[in-house]
Protein backbone atom coordinates (compact mmCIF):
# COMPACT_ATOMS: atom_id res chain seq x y z
CA UNK A 1 0.00 0.00 0.00
CA UNK A 2 1.05 3.29 -0.87
CA UNK A 3 1.10 5.93 1.58
CA UNK A 4 1.54 9.90 1.26
CA UNK A 5 4.03 11.88 2.20
CA UNK A 6 2.30 12.88 5.21
CA UNK A 7 1.40 9.69 6.24
CA UNK A 8 5.03 7.95 5.50
CA UNK A 9 5.97 11.25 7.95
CA UNK A 10 3.45 10.83 10.40
CA UNK A 11 4.58 6.58 10.56
CA UNK A 12 8.41 7.66 10.38
CA UNK A 13 8.05 10.22 13.25
CA UNK A 14 6.37 7.40 15.45
CA UNK A 15 8.88 4.68 14.93
CA UNK A 16 11.81 7.35 15.28
CA UNK A 17 10.34 8.16 18.98
CA UNK A 18 10.12 4.85 19.38
CA UNK A 19 13.67 3.94 18.35
CA UNK A 20 15.25 6.83 20.35
CA UNK A 21 13.43 5.30 23.38
CA UNK A 22 14.70 2.43 22.96
CA UNK A 23 18.26 2.96 22.63
CA UNK A 24 18.65 4.62 25.93
CA UNK A 25 17.76 1.10 27.04
CA UNK A 26 19.06 -1.31 24.82
CA UNK A 27 21.85 -2.11 21.90
CA UNK A 28 21.40 -0.43 18.77
CA UNK A 29 20.71 -4.12 17.15
CA UNK A 30 17.97 -5.13 19.57
CA UNK A 31 15.85 -1.73 18.72
CA UNK A 32 16.73 -1.88 15.45
CA UNK A 33 15.33 -5.48 15.31
CA UNK A 34 12.24 -4.11 17.43
CA UNK A 35 11.62 -1.30 15.24
CA UNK A 36 11.34 -3.56 12.37
CA UNK A 37 9.00 -5.42 13.64
CA UNK A 38 6.89 -2.68 14.60
CA UNK A 39 6.84 -1.07 11.87
CA UNK A 40 5.63 -4.20 9.82
CA UNK A 41 2.79 -4.52 12.36
CA UNK A 42 1.93 -1.00 11.54
CA UNK A 43 2.15 -1.26 7.69
CA UNK A 44 -0.15 -4.85 8.04
CA UNK A 45 -3.01 -3.02 10.06
CA UNK A 46 -2.79 -0.33 7.47
CA UNK A 47 -3.12 -2.87 4.75
CA UNK A 48 -6.64 -4.02 6.53
CA UNK A 49 -7.75 -0.60 6.44
CA UNK A 50 -9.30 1.45 3.85
CA UNK A 51 -6.38 4.08 3.46
CA UNK A 52 -7.40 5.39 0.15
CA UNK A 53 -10.81 7.36 1.90
CA UNK A 54 -9.50 8.54 4.69
CA UNK A 55 -5.37 8.13 5.32
CA UNK A 56 -5.02 10.38 8.68
CA UNK A 57 -7.80 8.66 10.33
CA UNK A 58 -6.50 5.08 9.82
CA UNK A 59 -3.15 5.67 10.34
CA UNK A 60 -4.22 7.30 14.23
CA UNK A 61 -6.35 4.62 14.44
CA UNK A 62 -3.60 1.76 14.26
CA UNK A 63 -1.04 3.62 16.12
CA UNK A 64 -3.62 4.46 19.08
CA UNK A 65 -4.63 0.33 19.22
CA UNK A 66 -0.33 0.18 19.53
CA UNK A 67 -0.03 2.61 21.98
CA UNK A 68 2.01 5.84 22.66
CA UNK A 69 5.90 5.01 21.09
CA UNK A 70 6.86 5.81 24.87
CA UNK A 71 4.61 3.62 26.26
CA UNK A 72 5.44 0.58 23.96
CA UNK A 73 9.26 1.19 24.43
CA UNK A 74 8.80 1.43 27.85
CA UNK A 75 6.94 -2.03 28.43
CA UNK A 76 9.98 -3.35 26.17
CA UNK A 77 13.24 -1.77 27.90
CA UNK A 78 12.15 -2.40 31.39
CA UNK A 79 11.42 -5.93 30.86
CA UNK A 80 14.97 -6.12 28.64
CA UNK A 81 17.24 -4.45 30.96
CA UNK A 82 15.80 -6.74 33.49
CA UNK A 83 16.11 -9.56 32.05
CA UNK A 84 19.64 -8.57 31.13
CA UNK A 85 20.29 -8.43 34.75
CA UNK A 86 18.51 -11.36 36.46
CA UNK A 87 20.11 -13.91 33.64
CA UNK A 88 23.85 -12.70 33.85
CA UNK A 89 23.94 -10.62 37.36
CA UNK A 90 26.86 -8.75 35.80
CA UNK A 91 27.06 -5.29 37.17
CA UNK A 92 26.45 -2.64 34.35
CA UNK A 93 23.41 -4.40 33.80
CA UNK A 94 22.16 -4.43 36.96
CA UNK A 95 22.83 -1.01 37.43
CA UNK A 96 20.98 0.10 34.36
CA UNK A 97 17.89 -2.14 35.34
CA UNK A 98 18.10 -0.61 38.83
CA UNK A 99 18.33 3.13 37.78
CA UNK A 100 15.89 2.14 35.05
CA UNK A 101 13.88 0.74 38.04
CA UNK A 102 13.98 4.26 40.25
CA UNK A 103 13.44 6.38 37.88
CA UNK A 104 9.42 4.81 36.97
CA UNK A 105 8.50 3.17 40.57
CA UNK A 106 8.44 4.69 44.04
CA UNK A 107 9.36 0.85 44.98
CA UNK A 108 11.73 0.98 42.27
CA UNK A 109 13.49 3.60 43.82
CA UNK A 110 13.93 2.35 47.19
CA UNK A 111 15.23 -0.95 46.47
CA UNK A 112 17.78 1.25 44.05
CA UNK A 113 18.80 3.58 47.31
CA UNK A 114 19.32 0.22 49.24
CA UNK A 115 21.62 -1.10 46.70
CA UNK A 116 23.43 1.89 46.58
CA UNK A 117 24.27 2.09 50.19
CA UNK A 118 25.50 -1.42 49.76
CA UNK A 119 27.93 -0.49 47.20
CA UNK A 120 28.90 2.50 49.28
CA UNK A 121 29.64 0.92 52.24
CA UNK A 122 31.64 -2.50 50.68
CA UNK A 123 33.27 0.17 48.75
CA UNK A 124 34.35 2.21 51.95
CA UNK A 125 35.23 -0.88 53.30
CA UNK A 126 37.86 -1.24 51.30
CA UNK A 127 39.16 2.54 50.57
CA UNK A 128 40.06 1.63 54.15
CA UNK A 129 41.91 -0.71 53.51
CA UNK A 130 43.86 1.09 51.25
CA UNK A 131 44.10 4.37 53.63
CA UNK A 132 45.42 2.17 56.55
CA UNK A 133 48.43 1.35 54.70
CA UNK A 134 49.25 5.15 53.77
CA UNK A 135 47.41 6.68 56.51
CA UNK A 136 48.25 4.31 59.52
CA UNK A 137 47.57 6.36 62.24
CA UNK A 138 44.53 8.15 60.60
CA UNK A 139 42.25 5.00 59.76
CA UNK A 140 41.22 2.82 62.13
CA UNK A 141 38.27 2.74 65.01
CA UNK A 142 37.74 6.29 66.11
CA UNK A 143 37.25 5.99 69.63
CA UNK A 144 36.49 9.28 72.31
CA UNK A 145 37.03 8.59 76.03
CA UNK A 146 37.56 5.04 75.27
CA UNK A 147 34.36 4.16 73.42
CA UNK A 148 34.04 3.48 69.59
CA UNK A 149 32.29 5.79 67.89
CA UNK A 150 33.04 5.30 64.67
CA UNK A 151 34.98 3.20 61.82
CA UNK A 152 37.06 4.63 59.27
CA UNK A 153 39.58 7.67 57.98
CA UNK A 154 39.78 10.67 60.11
CA UNK A 155 42.10 13.83 58.79
CA UNK A 156 42.73 14.81 61.22
CA UNK A 157 41.92 12.51 64.24
CA UNK A 158 38.87 15.38 66.10
CA UNK A 159 39.76 16.64 69.26
CA UNK A 160 39.90 14.01 72.12
CA UNK A 161 39.48 11.42 70.18
CA UNK A 162 41.88 8.36 69.22
CA UNK A 163 42.01 6.19 66.38
CA UNK A 164 42.85 2.90 67.17
CA UNK A 165 44.02 -0.70 65.38
CA UNK A 166 47.20 -1.69 64.09
CA UNK A 167 47.43 -3.06 60.10
CA UNK A 168 44.96 -6.08 61.62
CA UNK A 169 42.56 -3.86 60.05
CA UNK A 170 43.32 -4.07 56.88
CA UNK A 171 42.47 -7.61 56.02
CA UNK A 172 38.99 -7.14 57.96
CA UNK A 173 38.33 -3.89 56.12
CA UNK A 174 38.73 -6.61 52.76
CA UNK A 175 36.94 -9.22 54.01
CA UNK A 176 34.14 -6.88 55.30
CA UNK A 177 34.33 -4.93 52.19
CA UNK A 178 34.24 -7.63 49.75
CA UNK A 179 31.70 -9.61 51.37
CA UNK A 180 29.33 -6.14 51.45
CA UNK A 181 29.37 -6.12 47.80
CA UNK A 182 29.34 -9.76 47.22
CA UNK A 183 25.81 -9.41 49.33
CA UNK A 184 24.80 -6.38 48.07
CA UNK A 185 25.37 -8.20 44.55
CA UNK A 186 23.43 -10.92 44.77
CA UNK A 187 20.81 -8.67 47.21
CA UNK A 188 20.28 -6.73 44.22
CA UNK A 189 19.99 -9.95 41.73
CA UNK A 190 17.31 -11.34 43.94
CA UNK A 191 15.41 -8.21 43.84
CA UNK A 192 15.76 -7.21 40.04
CA UNK A 193 14.54 -11.50 39.64
CA UNK A 194 11.39 -9.96 42.34
CA UNK A 195 10.43 -6.84 39.98
CA UNK A 196 10.71 -8.56 36.86
CA UNK A 197 8.24 -11.46 38.50
CA UNK A 198 5.79 -8.54 39.16
CA UNK A 199 6.68 -7.16 36.30
CA UNK A 200 5.30 -10.24 34.10
CA UNK A 201 2.43 -10.83 36.31
CA UNK A 202 1.39 -7.11 36.15
CA UNK A 203 2.16 -6.86 32.52
CA UNK A 204 0.10 -10.81 31.68
CA UNK A 205 -2.65 -8.61 33.84
CA UNK A 206 -2.47 -5.64 31.91
CA UNK A 207 -1.79 -6.94 27.95
CA UNK A 208 -5.45 -8.59 28.00
CA UNK A 209 -9.12 -7.98 28.74
CA UNK A 210 -12.35 -9.23 28.50
CA UNK A 211 -14.71 -8.51 25.23
CA UNK B 1 -26.79 0.78 51.13
CA UNK B 2 -27.15 -2.18 48.73
CA UNK B 3 -26.05 0.05 45.84
CA UNK B 4 -22.68 0.30 47.77
CA UNK B 5 -22.61 -3.63 48.75
CA UNK B 6 -23.50 -4.06 44.45
CA UNK B 7 -20.81 -1.94 43.98
CA UNK B 8 -18.06 -3.79 46.26
CA UNK B 9 -19.03 -7.60 44.94
CA UNK B 10 -19.09 -6.43 41.17
CA UNK B 11 -15.42 -4.92 41.95
CA UNK B 12 -14.24 -8.31 44.07
CA UNK B 13 -15.84 -10.16 41.13
CA UNK B 14 -14.07 -8.08 38.41
CA UNK B 15 -10.47 -8.47 40.82
CA UNK B 16 -10.83 -12.27 40.42
CA UNK B 17 -11.57 -12.64 36.82
CA UNK B 18 -8.60 -10.40 36.52
CA UNK B 19 -6.41 -12.76 38.67
CA UNK B 20 -7.68 -15.91 36.47
CA UNK B 21 -6.57 -14.02 33.09
CA UNK B 22 -3.24 -12.98 34.40
CA UNK B 23 -2.37 -16.87 34.62
CA UNK B 24 -3.85 -17.66 31.05
CA UNK B 25 -2.32 -15.17 28.77
CA UNK B 26 1.44 -17.18 28.60
CA UNK B 27 -0.51 -20.08 28.10
CA UNK B 28 -2.36 -18.99 25.71
CA UNK B 29 0.20 -17.55 23.44
CA UNK B 30 2.30 -20.72 24.07
CA UNK B 31 -0.94 -22.51 22.51
CA UNK B 32 -1.18 -20.67 19.53
CA UNK B 33 2.67 -21.36 18.35
CA UNK B 34 1.61 -25.03 18.81
CA UNK B 35 0.87 -26.09 15.54
CA UNK B 36 2.20 -23.48 13.62
CA UNK B 37 4.80 -20.41 13.82
CA UNK B 38 3.02 -17.41 13.53
CA UNK B 39 3.90 -13.90 13.66
CA UNK B 40 2.93 -10.95 16.52
CA UNK B 41 -0.12 -9.93 14.65
CA UNK B 42 -1.19 -13.52 13.63
CA UNK B 43 -0.88 -14.64 17.24
CA UNK B 44 -3.17 -11.83 18.31
CA UNK B 45 -5.74 -12.02 15.24
CA UNK B 46 -5.69 -16.32 16.61
CA UNK B 47 -6.11 -15.33 20.27
CA UNK B 48 -9.21 -12.90 19.20
CA UNK B 49 -10.32 -15.86 16.97
CA UNK B 50 -10.26 -18.35 19.79
CA UNK B 51 -11.38 -16.44 22.93
CA UNK B 52 -12.02 -13.65 24.77
CA UNK B 53 -8.74 -12.82 26.19
CA UNK B 54 -7.24 -10.10 23.67
CA UNK B 55 -3.51 -9.39 24.05
CA UNK B 56 -3.52 -5.55 23.71
CA UNK B 57 -1.38 -4.88 20.15
CA UNK B 58 1.61 -2.66 22.27
CA UNK B 59 2.26 -5.59 24.89
CA UNK B 60 2.68 -8.71 22.50
CA UNK B 61 6.01 -7.85 21.31
CA UNK B 62 7.77 -7.35 24.34
CA UNK B 63 6.00 -10.55 25.84
CA UNK B 64 7.23 -12.22 22.57
CA UNK B 65 10.69 -10.81 23.21
CA UNK B 66 10.88 -12.68 26.83
CA UNK B 67 9.58 -15.47 25.96
CA UNK B 68 11.79 -15.72 22.93
CA UNK B 69 15.00 -14.76 25.82
CA UNK B 70 13.76 -17.47 28.15
CA UNK B 71 14.24 -19.88 25.62
CA UNK B 72 10.58 -20.54 24.89
CA UNK B 73 9.84 -19.67 21.29
CA UNK B 74 12.79 -19.20 18.33
CA UNK B 75 12.48 -16.25 16.11
CA UNK B 76 13.22 -15.64 12.64
CA UNK B 77 12.16 -12.79 10.13
CA UNK B 78 10.75 -13.80 6.62
CA UNK B 79 10.22 -11.74 3.42
CA UNK B 80 6.51 -13.20 2.74
CA UNK B 81 3.63 -10.90 1.44
CA UNK B 82 3.75 -7.05 0.99
CA UNK B 83 6.01 -6.67 4.69
CA UNK B 84 8.61 -8.85 6.62
CA UNK B 85 7.15 -10.91 9.36
CA UNK B 86 9.13 -11.72 12.42
CA UNK B 87 7.84 -15.91 13.08
CA UNK B 88 7.95 -16.93 16.62
CA UNK B 89 8.19 -21.11 16.88
CA UNK B 90 7.91 -23.40 19.92
CA UNK B 91 11.16 -24.43 20.64
CA UNK B 92 12.08 -27.77 22.71
CA UNK B 93 12.27 -25.76 25.78
CA UNK B 94 8.78 -24.42 24.83
CA UNK B 95 7.43 -27.20 24.11
CA UNK B 96 7.89 -28.90 27.38
CA UNK B 97 6.79 -26.21 29.08
CA UNK B 98 3.55 -25.93 27.14
CA UNK B 99 2.60 -29.29 28.07
CA UNK B 100 3.44 -28.71 31.93
CA UNK B 101 1.27 -25.69 31.64
CA UNK B 102 -1.23 -27.78 29.96
CA UNK B 103 -1.69 -30.47 32.42
CA UNK B 104 -1.43 -28.31 35.52
CA UNK B 105 -4.57 -25.99 33.51
CA UNK B 106 -6.32 -29.71 33.21
CA UNK B 107 -5.58 -30.91 36.45
CA UNK B 108 -7.04 -27.41 37.93
CA UNK B 109 -10.10 -26.92 35.95
CA UNK B 110 -10.96 -30.81 36.60
CA UNK B 111 -10.66 -30.27 40.17
CA UNK B 112 -12.77 -27.30 40.03
CA UNK B 113 -15.51 -29.28 38.07
CA UNK B 114 -15.64 -31.62 40.88
CA UNK B 115 -16.45 -29.26 43.34
CA UNK B 116 -18.49 -27.64 41.35
CA UNK B 117 -20.55 -31.12 40.50
CA UNK B 118 -20.29 -31.46 44.71
CA UNK B 119 -21.80 -28.16 45.35
CA UNK B 120 -24.63 -29.08 42.82
CA UNK B 121 -24.60 -26.51 40.51
CA UNK B 122 -24.88 -28.49 37.32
Amino acid sequence: MKLSDTGEARIRGYLFIFERSLRSFLNAAVATDAVREVESHIRERLDERDTASDERGAIERVLAELGTPLRVAQAYSLEMTLDEAVVTGRFVPTMRALWSGASTSVVGFAWAMLVFTGWSAGLSFLAMAVLKVIFPLNVGFVTVNGLPVAIGASFPAPPGAEVAGGYWVIPIAIVAGLGILAGTQRGSRRILGWMRENRVRAKASASTRLQ
Amino acid sequence: MKAAERTVSQAASENWQEQLRRGGVELAILLSLARDARYGLEIIRHLEEFTDLVVTEGTIYPIMARLSRDGFVNAEWRETGAHPRKYYRLTARGRTKLNDMRTAWKTFVGQIDRLTVAAGEE
